[in-house]
């Protein structure tokens, strides 16, 4: 096993859709972002993202528009919709309650 | 290989996905070059640290809005070009599809209008037919009596009306040729019930009915044009009918016909409708002929409104001693239900064995599909390791067969029309309903459904079983590909030989039937006999003796023609469409209560009959003129009726109270038996129906008289003799349905015949299928193991233990398949009972032809490729390794 983790799909969707909250991001700014973000611990196929990112965008979560760069090239920022936004909230809230559980099982057992 | 997807529409989008991976992976070397990689090395760990760009990009793609139709279309190209590059495949299967596909879309069409579609007059579904019940002599399904109609309509609540017909027979005279026509006698509100209206002037009404009002006539659009010339100024003149004149007050619309079920003798062919002339609530109580049609009020069922005539019965049987004692009860069918009752169960059989034609066609198809996916592997493996997921490449290989499907659909809907001419014009007259087959939008919606449904039944298999691609394994084994699909292979063959036995069993219960219905003995013989009918008009022939008279003559002229052996008269003939005459019969001095309760047919003959139609006498003799003259009442009844009556003694020279008509009036009488024939069969031939009582004409004077001639030689050959005979006595008389009897008989036949035909095509139709995919099947597996074979060979094996274990191998699924349609046979045809006539169900016979047949067709199926895999050429085979 690495040192750094592989994400599960529904957990990507999740991380994707946080990191963009902040800010809209192109897709290398989320993976990096993603990996500064925890320490390096998770790491992003980064092949994985794009498919992702798409499948976002497809439900409308995420949109996509053309812009300039830090360096002025042009790329392809994502931001979070409205619907993105209420679903990173039903989300974070579904992962709270998934996490406490199973850390009380851990505690408990 | 050439993938189709990168054309103009999606370039735009391709390009920006390009741009964005690439501007991606710049970013990354970037990022490693600062962290003081070389350029060569930074531009690999990006690469490495991205994965597969292609396949990145194909996963990408399926998540792109237009990705569904884009690649349905791309698919659709696709699967065309496959299907170009391999004509033959698609040739075979689409013709296979074609044959199930067509097959299954004639027959729907039969269902859609024999079964599925409404009767053609508004809420049909509201329209009910009454039947008598006479409990008393174990009669089900009779007429009603003029009384009884009357009570109905003035005591129900729950029918809207109800009204009724009897079909008669009448001369049209006047300008063109005399004609015979089937004529309607009807209540005013008979055809106000049908719902349809008139096209030109107008339906019935309760005035026409009256007695002192002027008698009319309403006619179809086709007497109107053949007799009036299309006139648009018909309405008003008149018409001469049986020699009185009638106002014509309406013409039906072109597509108006009276549609009942065939026992109820109101055939199709009815002409024109004239109100009864009389008032029906005065004709006696027991004297059915009346055939009743309700409509339900809004909103009633109809369990309610049986509820309530069995009520009316009830107080019908209360009121009347003579209900009482028949033992009268009315029971209401819808008549849709009723009408179909006779067919449906013969078309609903036909539905089923077509499609089990189809899944033997869609086993062929998965089969030829599995041939081809083996040589298809290679390339969908490359697919899935450009990152293809699984779920695409099904969509891939499911919308090629999808393809191929429609393609067979379109081929079928040829071959359904071309089937659908040929089930009309084989249709037997009897089936009414099926005038009414023709392609329309359910039928056309059912050929595309079927088609729809086909090419995911043999495609799903096939497509799940090549995208289950283990990308190392196919890339090392380098397309030879052979996966353990025999298994499936048999599977399939197995199948289909099961389906097949099914539908062979199916068959040949029919073809058994329709053998014994030809052998049946109707107790008659109607070779050699031309038989014409004439009714001589009331006004030229007011009394009976002028009609006895006009008969008698003719009758003796006819016996006069050169190559006419004999004459004889009879009111209905056997098998004839007009309504049967069958009346009570008992002893004289019988107590009252046993007096209804025994039914005869009754029939008007002059002497001679018995001779013509070859009917034997058993006891007694024939009818004589003398008799007549002396008025002494006789009559001769049939040996069922003498054994039941008179079981240990002879039946002549005893007597009978029987029901003679007088002067146009029913009256009971009674006559002495002066003689006893054989029983024959006149409404059908399954079953031996009623005991039979024959009058001489003179006694019992119907308004109708049929004559059969026995002839010499071709009885045809005398159409215009008799024609010149009748004109010479009666130039104004016409002569109706001239044909040989022989007719009669075949169409007493028709239904079965037609049946057994269409079971038969489909067995045969099936068989053809399934034997090909047997050797479809097994050349496939020789041809796959052809270097198994050499080695075999090479290592001493005989051509006999190669031919031993090809047939082996290809036999054991077609005795699995033979088991398995045995039981499903077993199971499936005590559903046809119905169909059968004197061939149980379960017919050993037939099961163990069938199952000796098909064995034989498997086997002949299985030795062309192994005799092939006999002549493998060790070197050959082995070289090809």
């Amino acid at each position: 096993m690495s040192p750094s983790m592989e994400i599960l799909q529904g957990t990507l969707d999740l991380l994707i859709l946080k990191t963009l909250a902040l800010e809209p991001m192109h897709g290398w700014g989320v993976a990096q972002r993603i990996e500064q973000v925890s320490r390096e611990a998770l790491q992003v196929q980064q092949g994985s993202l794009y498919p992702a990112l798409y499948r976002l965008e497809r439900k409308k979560w995420i949109r996509a528009e053309w812009g300039a760069s830090e360096n002025n090239r042009r790329a392809k920022f994502y931001s979070l919709t409205k619907t993105g936004r209420q679903q990173l909230e039903k989300e974070m809230a579904d992962w709270e309650r998934l996490s406490l559980a199973v850390a009380l099982i851990l505690q408990r057992a | 290989m050439k993938f189709s997807r990168r054309q103009n529409p999606g370039n735009q989008w391709e390009e920006s996905l390009n741009e964005e991976l690439r501007f991606h992976l710049e970013k990354q070397v970037t990022l490693y070059l600062s962290a003081g990689m070389s350029p060569e090395e930074a531009r690999r760990q990006a690469l490495l640290q991205f994965g597969g760009v292609e396949s990145v990009k194909e996963q990408c793609r399926e998540h792109r809005k237009t990705f569904l139709l884009e690649t349905l279309w791309a698919d659709l190209q696709y699967g065309l070009r496959m299907l170009r590059i391999n004509p033959g495949f698609a040739a075979i299967a689409v013709l296979t599809l074609a044959l199930g596909i067509g097959a299954n879309t004639a027959i729907f069409s039969v269902l859609d209008a024999a079964v599925l579609k409404p009767l053609p007059y508004p809420q049909a579904d509201r329209l009910t037919l009454i039947w008598t019940e006479m409990k008393s002599a174990g009669q089900s399904r009779a007429p009603s009596s003029g009384p009884d109609l009357v009570d109905i309509r003035h005591r129900t609540k729950l029918l809207q009306d109800a009204g009724g017909i009897w079909v008669g027979s009448a001369a049209v005279t006047g300008t063109a040729e005399p004609e015979q026509i089937k004529l309607g006698f009807t209540t005013a509100n008979f055809l106000t019930l049908l719902g349809i209206p008139a096209a030109k002037g107008r339906l019935f009404n309760a005035r026409d009915e009256s007695e002192n009002a002027g008698p009319v006539i309403i006619i179809t659009d086709g007497l109107w044009r053949r007799r009036f010339g299309a006139d648009e100024n018909i309405i008003g003149r008149s018409m001469i009918i049986d020699g009185r004149a009638l106002t014509v007050v309406g013409v039906m619309p072109a597509s108006f016909r009276l549609i009942f079920p065939e026992e109820a003798s109101v055939p199709p062919d009815v002409q024109a409708w004239v109100p009864f002339g009389y008032d029906l609530s005065g004709a006696p109580r027991d004297l059915n002929y009346l055939r009743v049609v309700g409509r339900l009020r809004p909103g009633v069922t109809l369990p309610q409104a049986r509820e309530e005539l069995h009520s009316i019965a009830a107080h019908l049987r209360a009121e009347y001693p003579v209900d009482s004692k028949a033992g009268i009860d009315f029971e209401a069918f819808s008549l849709q239900q009723d009408t179909a009752r006779d067919t449906q169960p013969a078309i609903l059989a036909l539905f089923v064995g077509v499609g089990l034609v189809l899944l033997i066609a869609c086993a062929n198809v998965a089969n030829l599909l599995l041939s081809r996916s083996g040589l298809r592997h290679r390339e969908i493996t490359l697919r899935a390791a450009l990152g293809a997921s699984r779920s695409r490449i099904i969509r891939q290989l499911l919308t090629e067969s999808i393809l191929l499907s429609l393609l067979g659909g379109l081929a079928g809907l040829l071959l359904g029309w071309w089937g659908m001419k040929w089930l009309l014009a084989l249709r037997p007259k009897s089936m009414v309903l099926l005038d009414a087959v023709k392609f329309n939008f359910p039928v056309l919606g059912y050929a595309f459904a079927i088609s729809l449904l086909a090419g995911i039944i043999f495609g799903l298999a096939p497509s799940l079983e090549a995208s289950k691609a283990n990308l190392n394994e196919t890339l090392k084994a380098a397309g030879r590909g052979f996966f353990g699909k025999q298994r499936y292979r048999t599977l399939l063959v197995t199948s289909e030989v099961a389906l097949g036995f099914l539908l062979l069993v199916g068959a040949g219960l029919m073809a058994r039937t329709f053998a014994r219905l030809i052998n049946v003995d109707p107790g008659f013989r109607s070779d050699h006999v031309l038989t014409f009918q004439i009714s001589p008009p009331g006004s030229r022939y007011p009394k009976d003796q002028d009609r006895v008279r006009l008969i008698y003559r003719l009758k003796k002229n006819l016996e006069a023609l050169p190559g006419v052996q004999c004459v004889g008269g009879v009111h209905l003939l056997p098998f004839d469409d007009y309504a049967n005459w069958y009346s009570y019969y008992w002893l004289p001095g019988a107590a009252p209560q046993d007096q209804n309760t025994l039914l005869a047919d009754h029939r008007s003959i002059t002497s001679g009959f018995f001779q013509t139609l070859g009917i034997p006498l058993i006891d007694g003799q024939d009818f004589d003129e003398s008799d007549i003259a002396a008025h002494r009442r006789v009559v001769i009844v049939d040996e069922s009726l003498a054994k039941q009556m008179w079981p240990n003694e002879s039946a002549v020279g005893k007597e009978l109270n029987v029901e003679t008509i007088q002067e146009g009036d029913f009256r009971r009488a009674i006559a002495v038996v002066v003689g006893v024939v054989k029983h024959t069969k006149s409404l059908q031939l399954t079953g031996n129906g009623r005991p039979q009582i024959y009058e001489p004409y003179a006694q019992s004077t119907r308004e109708i008289m049929a004559f059969a001639i026995r002839t010499k030689g071709d009885p045809t050959s005398l159409i215009g003799a008799v024609r010149a005979e009748v004109a010479k006595l009666d130039a104004n008389l016409p002569l109706s349905k001239v044909r040989p009897m022989d007719e009669y008989v075949r169409m007493a036949r028709a239904s079965a015949r037609f049946t057994t035909l269409l079971a038969l095509a489909l067995a045969g139709l099936a068989l053809a299928l399934a034997s090909v995919g047997i050797y479809g099947v097994t050349s496939y597996s020789v041809a796959q193991r052809k270097n198994e074979i050499g080695i075999r060979m090479a290592l001493g094996a005989q051509a006999r233990d190669i031919l031993k274990i090809v047939l082996v191998e290809g036999m054991t699924a077609v005795f699995a398949g033979i088991t398995i349609g045995l039981l499903l046979s077993l199971l499936m045809t005590p559903m046809l009972s119905s169909l059968l006539f004197e061939v149980r169900s379960r017919d050993a016979l037939t099961f163990v032809a069938v199952a000796l047949f098909l064995s034989a067709v498997g086997l002949l199926a299985c030795c062309i490729p192994a005799r092939r895999a006999m002549r493998v050429d060790p070197m050959v085979a082995l070289r090809y390794e």
